[in-house]
């Protein structure tokens, strides 16, 4: 019996895969940076979390994938949408969580998270990465420095100036500007984080400004990217501790939603047998963050399930009847 | 791992009104009849925004509507010509593009003519249908709410060296805010409604002075009556699209636009849209769907994209999802017809004019779609953010907040055009409508 998943995110710069097991624990995962949208990056970094884990692509009983690659993978049996498995992802690393901020290498996100772990509205940006990694990556190269050193060196900002360009590109014409005019690399890192918060906020403002607050993403990584959102917000961020794998786990754990429900108690994959929308009514499932832990129930139990305890997979089958009538 | 293969070309999906073709033959007999207006000795007026058009052809001027000649060209993939000569005259890409893709026509026009104003000299090409737009012998101005269309018709003006006599026409916007205002109702309604109706008999006197003949107002009453007729057999089958599955969806009143805006207002308009509404009415006795499994109802706010018309109906057939109904197709095009006194419409067509998507204030234009949306039981919103139209898309992330607030609807923007294909990135519209439908089904499955 095949008793792993996996979550692939084949995103734009990188490229994260996730491997769970069926309780539901990373076994491992991966990220790979090879630049743009690449085959040989997401080959990269499922190779990377296969040989960590120890498995083998066989032995995966789920691959699910997401991103703007995810339809480009042979080996994925479904994508979802970054959003959705963003939210998920989020919202497994923090329960609580009602608004995910998520900034990749091209595109940052914004979702808000009802009380059920759902997404309720979501904003992303359009056609220009200005605020994204790229940003950071491009500007990086105009003032000359690692990309990882540039937030530490963005909070030693002691003078505050405005980067006004929207686009990436231009924004990259001002930062030599003012560099040409005598200001510190500080100064212009700071300004440059500060137009990240700037737009990140905006997009906030779009779907709600509500806490407890997530952020996730290779951006995350970057304390100045984070000390000027929180600052724009006036909320504090919660970081996880692996911010750009959110993607790949969400993809995961929904892949693992669907593997249990395929595999059933004994390892064999059942047909229904009892009422699907009473057994939920049961078990109270959930969808989001679901480990399969069952509810205590207050409405009474159908006849079905008096003989013996709901199994835990009964629990998810019945999730996932409930998904396969709607799907 | 393998490079992604381009899957084969796939039947199409979207079951589109067979009743709607016959749209496509009519607006191409209205073209014909433009191309051929001055050969056969006639007035041709340019105008844009409000549907004068009854008005020109009562008094057998040939009317040419800027934005539906762009759309035309858009729906033919022929635009790339005329955008291309506006751009070259200097007219930016960030323009409304209706205007531009216009403002080009009217510079091949001066290419055609040879002006050494025109920036260039080389003659257009023969199948260059932008070219063959015959010069205007006058302007109407008569837009609601947008700035950009009132100036387009000073600019086309100036192209033809400011010899061509303008006419405007103020159509004010309905703020709605005194203690008795509302939709259609109130004290500023009403006043309103007499300003623009007293500015539309004066432009019946300015059509009376370049044809130099009095103007027939039974003609104009007999055309008005075609279109109050059209009218209400239109959304008379609209209607009937809160039936589930819908028959008919956004993409078939899009296709019937032309007939109910700018065709020639005579019995040809009356037959199409009874031909629409005996089809949708057999669709819904059959339990036919304008998509073949519908799973998702939505509401398309926004201009249509024009080069996209077919694509995006495939699109979202190929998601199970219905677009039923949209602001641009249900609160636009004589949708009052009521308003309409066919012996004396002049009234009429002035708070027709008034009721323009664009001219409510934000409170009447977010209830009006809060009602489509309920009406039509959508489960989601999509959002054409259209590039170069703030007026459409000013007030968007109100309806989305509204929407969402009100009526616990997810909604979904993405940013395209009305008319420049560039401004159109399908993978993002992909993305963030695939996205939406998973919301849905996850409040479906939760809600269970």
């Amino acid at each position: 019996m095949k008793r792993h998943v996996m979550g692939i995110d084949f995103g734009s710069t990188t490229a994260k895969a996730v491997i769970l097991d069926l309780d539901g624990n990373i076994v491992a995962w991966s990220v790979a940076h090879m630049g743009a949208v690449s085959n040989a990056a997401v080959d990269q970094a499922v190779g990377e979390v296969l040989a960590k884990s120890g498995l083998r692509q066989e032995d995966m009983g789920r691959t699910v994938s997401t991103g703007y690659g995810r339809r480009m993978l042979d080996i994925a049996d479904r994508n979802f949408t970054e959003i959705t498995c963003h939210a998920r992802g989020a919202v497994a690393m923090v329960p609580d969580a009602r608004l995910v901020i998520d900034i990749g290498g091209q595109d940052s996100k914004t979702i808000s998270v009802d009380a059920n772990g759902l997404v309720a509205q979501f904003a992303m940006n359009d056609r220009c990465a200005a605020g994204t990694g790229k940003f950071l990556e491009v500007l990086a190269r105009a003032m000359e420095i690692q990309l990882e050193d540039m937030g530490d060196l963005a909070l030693e900002a002691e003078e505050e100036l405005k980067i006004s360009s929207m686009c990436a590109t231009f924004a990259e014409t001002e930062v030599i500007s003012l560099r040409a005019e005598g200001h510190s690399k500080a100064n212009v890192l700071g300004a440059v984080h500060q137009a990240i918060a700037t737009r990140t906020v905006g997009l906030v403002n779009r779907v709600g400004k509500k806490g407890p607050v997530v952020m996730t993403g290779g951006v995350a990584k970057n304390p100045a990217a984070v000390h000027y959102i929180q600052k724009a917000l006036g909320m504090p961020l919660i970081l996880p501790e692996t911010p750009q794998i959110a993607g790949a786990l969400g993809a995961a754990l929904i892949g693992l939603d669907e593997w249990r429900l395929e595999l059933g108690r004994d390892g064999v994959q059942r047909e229904e047998d009892y009422d699907v929308d009473a057994q939920m009514a049961f078990d109270k499932a959930c969808v989001t963050g679901c480990k399969g832990n069952p509810v205590d129930a207050k409405v009474a139990a159908p006849p079905a399930a008096t003989s013996e305890p709901a199994p835990r997979v009964g629990k998810l089958k019945s999730v996932m009847g409930a998904i396969q009538k709607h799907f | 791992m393998n490079a992604p293969v381009l899957p084969p070309k796939l039947p199409g999906v979207a079951n589109k009104l067979k009743s709607t073709r016959k749209a496509g033959k009519l607006v191409n007999e209205y073209w014909e009849m433009v191309w051929r207006a001055k050969e056969e000795g006639k007035l041709v007026c340019w105008y844009e925004g409000s549907a004068i058009n009854p008005f020109l052809e009562a008094a057998d001027i040939v009317w040419v509507h800027g934005e539906a000649y762009s759309a035309m060209l858009a729906a033919r993939h022929q635009e790339g010509p005329a955008q291309a000569a506006a751009e070259a005259r200097g007219y930016m890409q960030e323009l409304c593009s209706y205007a531009r893709t216009h403002l080009g026509c009217a510079v091949s026009n001066q290419r055609n003519r040879n002006d050494a104003d025109a920036g260039f000299t080389d003659i257009p090409e023969d199948d260059d249908i932008a070219a063959r737009l015959p010069a205007p012998d006058m302007i109407i101005s008569a837009y609601a709410y947008c700035s950009t269309g009132q100036q387009w018709d000073e600019m086309t003006s100036r192209l033809f060296g400011k010899k061509i006599p303008i006419f405007n026409v103020s159509i004010p916007w309905i703020w709605a805010s005194g203690k008795d205002a509302g939709y259609c109702r109130g004290t500023e309604w009403e006043e309103t409604s007499g300003y623009v109706a007293r500015q539309l008999e004066d432009m019946v006197k300015f059509i009376e002075e370049r044809t130099g003949k009095p103007y027939p107002w039974d003609r104009l009453r007999w055309l008005m009556s075609n279109v109050k007729r059209a009218s209400e057999l239109r959304l008379e089958a609209m209607d009937m699209c809160t039936a589930t599955p819908a028959p008919a969806s956004f993409f078939d009143w899009v296709v019937s636009i032309a007939p109910i805006n700018q065709l020639p207002c005579n019995e040809s308009i009356v037959d199409y849209f009874t031909s629409v509404r005996d089809e949708v009415a057999e669709r819904v006795r059959t339990g036919e769907g304008a998509v073949p499994r519908e799973k998702y109802r939505l509401f398309f706010d926004g201009i249509m994209n024009w080069n996209k018309v077919g694509w995006l109906a495939e699109k979202f057939a190929r998601y199970d999802a219905t677009v039923v109904a949209g602001r641009y197709t249900h609160m636009a095009f004589w949708q009052e017809p009521d308003l309409i006194d066919a012996n004396n419409p002049v009234l009429g067509m002035a708070q027709n004019y008034l009721i323009c998507p664009n001219n409510h204030s934000s409170p009447i234009l977010v209830d009006l779609i809060m009602g489509l949306c309920s009406k039509y039981q959508v489960d989601g919103m999509v959002i054409h953010a259209s590039r170069t139209c703030r007026a459409f898309t000013n007030p968007q992330f109100l309806i989305a907040d509204a929407a969402s607030k009100r009526l616990g609807i997810q909604t979904s923007m993405f940013e395209g055009d009305v008319v420049d294909e560039s401004f159109y990135k399908d993978e993002l519209v992909n993305t963030r409508v695939e996205a939406m439908l998973e919301a849905i089904d996850a409040r479906r499955l939760s809600a269970a």
